[in-house]
């Protein structure tokens, strides 16, 4: 695709999204989500670049967004094979932010992270990683730039042990980061009791644990999150979600796709509605809640 | 727990999975059978029996050899690797020429050598204790041989094949087989052929009571020293090298592998690189046992490695490994009770009672590559 091509899209994306947002900020809520110190951010919406339709301190954030957005997507078309999921979808996470992606089944949630990690067919837009283009590269180029993915299923390695699968977590470096480990033994008590039992013995929420820490092996600047509350216990949902804030109150952004909406939008500092594979809302995680056109398509009143 | 408790789990055993207890009960009057005869006066000596089993182990091993770089393309690639046997025969066939190129340097014509043609292996006299250096160099040209074979038939056939069924790739490995078994017989004819000068091979006589020995010969030995040396280190690098550690994610998670970091595409070639090159050397060691080979003795040894492959549960390396001298105890320790003629069913006899209880194999679930 040329670049005129794809800046004629990215202006006509943006003028759609522009009139979006203008509805997304009509919700109620956001004299409530302004009031909490870090909405200044969190009232950004998708309408990124010179969204038309914004009101003025609206375009104001967004046209500081370039400069600090860690991940920055842009029209994103993507989808597998040559069925295609997404349209013009647009997201950002800034550094050390906390970003949660909701929405009803099939919305496309899962499919967004994935194709960050270069895990889809991209068919459109750009994908910028702290500046830099990463649409279309290969998951294994994308972990070098620092970002970790933890998938939803299957994403322990059972046959290794739970200290294999950190080391599997370092492989893309020369030595295996002894220090880091004992970071991630220190985050995560039980893995270190357990570092020499093999990771398939292990309950739901241990192997929960040791993904994320096999995905922070590399200290990434962004963590990747497919439905991590999936198939826990109620009790151990809480931990999970404590643990997570943990996790980003030590600097990883996080970008988190939850069925748990209620949850995950009170805790996140931004939030994402997907609805058939497009932006539907975005706000701060607060006023998502508190919107109740949001509540009572998304969150069940 | 309580004995009623005992009680229902057995009764359900018995219910559920009748096989069990039958395979138990038959393996019991068949241990009880080899201590009758063993005390009956004219019966089955011990010599019989320490035969037996060290037939057995030999046997076993050699199969468990080249089995577990079957089992490991299958865990890695999934896909059942036909042409695996083939590779075995190839291996043999190119170490032994180099053997034999070694050992009768200068005193036969190199063409001759080269192709393993007629000479008399008597007068070439190779052997263990004569030619130990033209064995190693043998063996080592085996397995690098295979290497490069493997590395090459995968880059030319299976790598542009990767994202397909296991069904299209098995098919196209039996295409591969049929095409290096021709290949062999086409420049090395189909005449079996000796190699070893079995005068030379020396045999150590162990006493094992009674009066008994057990004669060990030579080049059993070496096959069995070797075999498990290699086997070793296949275990320790499994367990302990990054390397090894990645194969096992491999073929445990692969795309969770690819999200991980690891280079899934290098992986491949290295478990081409492992699984080849025990394929070339057990071709190597057990021509060198047999002291003769043809051009199709890895496509025969073939069914025997996938038996072993299977019983220990296709994909476990070290189910190979197990498999492999079960199978072959089970066909020599057969003897005791059936003529000669019949020991290969015996063997897949044996096979197939596991199978009916243990349908994934005895390492099933214990996927280590």
């Amino acid at each position: 695709m040329s670049s005129e091509a794809s800046e004629a899209e990215r202006s006509e994306a943006s003028k759609r999204a522009g009139s979006e947002a203008t509805r997304e900020h009509g919700g109620g809520g956001r004299s409530e989500a302004s009031k909490r110190a870090r909405s200044e951010r969190d009232r950004r919406s998708v309408a990124a670049d010179g969204g038309t339709a914004s009101s003025g301190a609206t375009r104001a954030a967004d046209a500081a967004r370039p400069d600090d957005s860690l991940l920055r997507v842009r029209d994103l078309d993507a989808g597998y094979g040559d069925l295609q999921i997404l349209t013009d979808v647009h997201m950002d996470v800034g550094d050390g932010e906390y970003v949660t992606i909701v929405g009803p089944n099939g919305a496309g949630k899962s499919t967004v992270m994935k194709s960050v990690f270069g895990l889809t067919s991209y068919m459109g837009g750009t994908i910028e990683f702290a500046g830099e283009a990463i649409h279309g590269l290969a998951p294994e180029e994308i972990i070098h730039e620092g970002i970790g993915y933890v998938p939803q299923n299957d994403n322990v390695f059972e046959s290794l042990t739970v200290r294999e699968n950190l080391e599997m977590g370092a492989y893309i470096l020369d030595e295996v980061p002894e220090e880091q480990i004992e970071v991630i033994y220190d985050r995560f008590p039980i893995l270190r009791e357990r570092s020499d039992q093999r990771a398939g013995t292990m309950s739901g929420g241990q192997r929960q644990m040791l993904a994320m820490g096999r995905a922070l092996m590399l200290d990434p600047d962004l963590l990747l999150l497919d439905e991590p509350s999936a198939g826990l216990a109620p009790d151990l949902v809480q931990e999970m979600f404590d643990r997570i804030d943990r996790i980003n109150d030590d600097g990883t952004a996080v970008l988190m796709v939850e069925q748990n909406a209620k949850e995950a939008l009170g805790r996140c500092d931004r939030g994402y509605v997907l609805v058939n594979g497009e932006n539907a809302y975005v706000d701060s995680g607060e006023a998502l809640l508190n919107d109740e056109q949001v509540r009572k398509d998304f969150l069940g009143g | 727990m309580g004995i009623s408790e005992t009680y229902s789990r057995g009764r359900n055993l018995a219910v559920s999975r009748p096989f069990v207890l039958v395979a138990v009960a038959v393996v019991a009057i068949l241990t009880l059978d080899i201590g009758r005869r063993l005390a009956a006066p004219g019966g089955l000596t011990s010599a019989q029996l320490a035969t037996f089993l060290w037939e057995g182990l030999v046997v076993g091993l050699s199969i468990g050899l080249a089995g577990v770089g079957l089992s490991m393309t299958y865990s890695i690639l999934n896909f059942a690797n036909f042409g695996h046997g083939d590779y075995v025969t190839s291996g043999a066939f190119a170490g032994w020429a180099v053997t034999w190129l070694f050992a009768g340097a200068g005193q036969f014509d190199l063409a001759t050598l080269l192709f393993i043609g007629s000479v008399s292996t008597r007068d070439l006299g190779v052997s263990m204790l004569e030619t130990p250096l033209a064995i190693l160099a043998g063996l080592i040209v085996a397995a690098a041989a295979t290497i490069g074979l493997s590395l090459l038939i995968d880059r030319l056939v299976y790598k542009p094949m990767r994202d397909d069924e296991g069904i299209s790739l098995l098919i196209a490995s039996i295409g591969v087989a049929l095409a290096l078994r021709y290949t062999i017989f086409i420049v090395f004819g189909q005449r079996t052929r000796g190699l070893t000068d079995a005068q030379s091979v020396p045999e150590f006589a162990i006493p094992v009571g009674g009066g008994g020995t057990l004669d060990v010969g030579g080049h059993e030995l070496t096959l069995v020293v070797i075999a498990a040396a290699l086997m070793l280190g296949v275990h320790l690098l499994l367990q302990t090298t990054k390397l090894g550690k990645a194969m096992r994610a491999m073929a445990d998670n692969e795309d969770l592998a690819q999200v991980t970091g690891i280079p899934t595409e290098r992986v491949v070639r290295f478990t081409w690189i492992i699984g080849g090159g025990l394929a070339g050397a057990s071709g190597f060691l057990i021509a060198l046992e047999r002291g003769a080979m043809n051009f199709q003795f890895g496509w025969i040894l073939l069914l025997m490695i996938f038996a072993a492959v299977i019983l220990g549960g296709i994909g476990s390396i070290y189910g190979a490994m197990f498999g492999g001298v079960t199978i072959g105890i089970a066909q020599n320790l057969s003897l005791v009770w059936i003529p000669s003629e019949f020991s290969t069913v015996a063997a897949f006899g044996v096979m197939i009672v596991v199978l009916l209880f243990k349908p994934d194999g005895l390492f099933s679930g214990v996927t280590t590559a």
